[in-house]
């Protein structure tokens, strides 16, 4: 009987270990509801500036989808999911860049890009809200420059290199996740 | 008849090697003159785009909205760019690769490279946020906060480059998207658009660019 109460109170505190631990972890860990978030950061901005984003890396087990997001008013006045598009067909820029050089010299040979109305060679790069961002299941899906990303509105005042940006993530399974963002100038 | 027959197969029969050879020279021509740019990592085009007499008012410090010739200082680079500041993601992650890349070059190359946003949302960006989003990039003297709120010019400065934005319907909060050439282009002291890199070009491939075209620039500076 004495053992039994000393093994319990043993492996209770373990557990208390363990959640200290976990919490300790808040940027990477989501507290055991299936996904994983990790290096979270948000990108220093300029005194002047009204938007900034936030990137990560998530992780689910069983497939899950990333559906809202939120920061706390004095940081943001809005917090949206964004994907970083780039316009109409694939433009001869980016399929240049990614093959050997015989067909970047094709590119350039078009002539296409340099004419007054081509909008497919100039590569236009915009943004657009989504309703999530779907994480399958054993996949990692990173949110970084040039994709998805959460887009801060309305600064409220200027991000700097080692500042700490709680968000909260809206998954549709595994619920509330909570993450501290550092700010990184990169 | 027969003679002329005869004579136009064994023109044939010259002209068609004869054009696979001129087709030939015209290839390797075509790849050693991008060999004598010392193999750019980023896109050249054929032929090169120019910017000719384009010159665009400089709301930076140095500059207190004086106009500036696009182009390169001396034997220097000037890196042109389109963009906006409300721009969370595309725009600062390329200046950062901008700053990065200038980083890795020797002081005095890096003095002779010029870096110049084009806003292409005038009435956002005014000149004091253009230069407070610069300033947070490179230092001072080193960029220009090319503003115009003249539609007709700026649409000129797309052309040139090849570039083009457009800006979205603002919704009830006005806030509007707005979608922009991404690239960024070098363009020397004659105005020659060099080389231009799409986004996400490493900064170690647009370092190495730069340096091959300084170093190329001050062998010849009257090229």
């Amino acid at each position: 009987m004495k053992k039994l109460v000393l093994i319990t109170s043993l492996i209770l505190a373990l557990g208390i270990f363990v959640a200290a631990c976990g919490s300790d972890d808040s940027d990477t860990d989501s507290g055991g509801t299936g996904v994983e978030v990790t290096d979270v950061w948000a990108r220093t901005t300029t005194p002047t500036q009204d938007a900034g984003a936030i990137y990560m890396t998530i992780n689910s087990e069983d497939g899950d989808a990333l559906t809202g997001v939120k920061v706390p008013a004095s940081v943001a006045g809005m917090a949206q999911l964004h994907e970083t598009t780039t316009g109409g067909e694939p433009t001869d820029s980016e399929s240049a860049m990614e093959s050997d050089d015989s067909e970047s010299m094709d590119s350039g040979d078009s002539g296409s890009m340099g004419t007054d109305d081509s909008d497919g060679g100039s590569a236009m790069m915009g943004m657009k809200e989504v309703e999530k961002i779907d994480i399958p299941a054993g996949e990692t899906v990173t949110l970084e420059p040039g994709g998805f990303h959460i887009m801060l509105m309305e600064l409220k005042g200027q991000i700097k290199a080692g500042d700490t940006i709680p968000v909260t993530l809206t998954f549709e399974k595994a619920g509330t996740v909570k993450v501290d963002a550092t700010a990184q100038d990169q | 008849m027969e003679v002329l027959r005869i004579r136009s197969l064994t023109f044939g029969r010259i002209l068609v090697p004869l054009l696979i050879v001129a087709a030939l020279a015209v290839i390797v021509t075509g790849c050693g003159s991008d060999d004598s740019s010392g193999e750019l990592n980023g896109i050249t085009r054929v032929p090169p785009a120019r910017t000719g007499n384009l010159t665009l008012p400089d709301d930076s410090p140095q500059s207190g909205g004086r106009e500036i010739e696009v182009k390169g200082q001396a034997d220097g680079l000037m890196l042109v760019y389109f963009g906006y500041t409300s721009c969370p993601d595309v725009c600062p992650t390329t200046l950062a690769d901008l700053r990065n890349a200038l980083a890795e070059l020797d002081p005095d190359q890096r003095q002779r490279v010029q870096v110049s946003m084009v806003t292409v949302d005038p009435d956002r960006d005014t000149g004091h946020v253009l230069n407070g989003y610069l300033a947070h990039f490179f230092g001072p003297g080193q960029y220009h906060s090319l503003r115009t709120t003249d539609p007709a010019r700026l649409d000129r400065a797309d052309r040139i480059f090849g570039a083009s934005h457009k800006l979205g319907k603002p919704d009830a909060d006005g806030n509007y998207d707005v979608s922009h050439t991404a690239l960024v282009y070098a363009v020397d002291p004659q105005g020659t658009v060099e080389v231009e890199w799409p986004f996400g070009t490493d900064a170690d491939l647009i370092a190495e660019d730069l340096k091959t075209l300084l170093d190329k620039n001050s062998q010849n500076p009257d090229a």
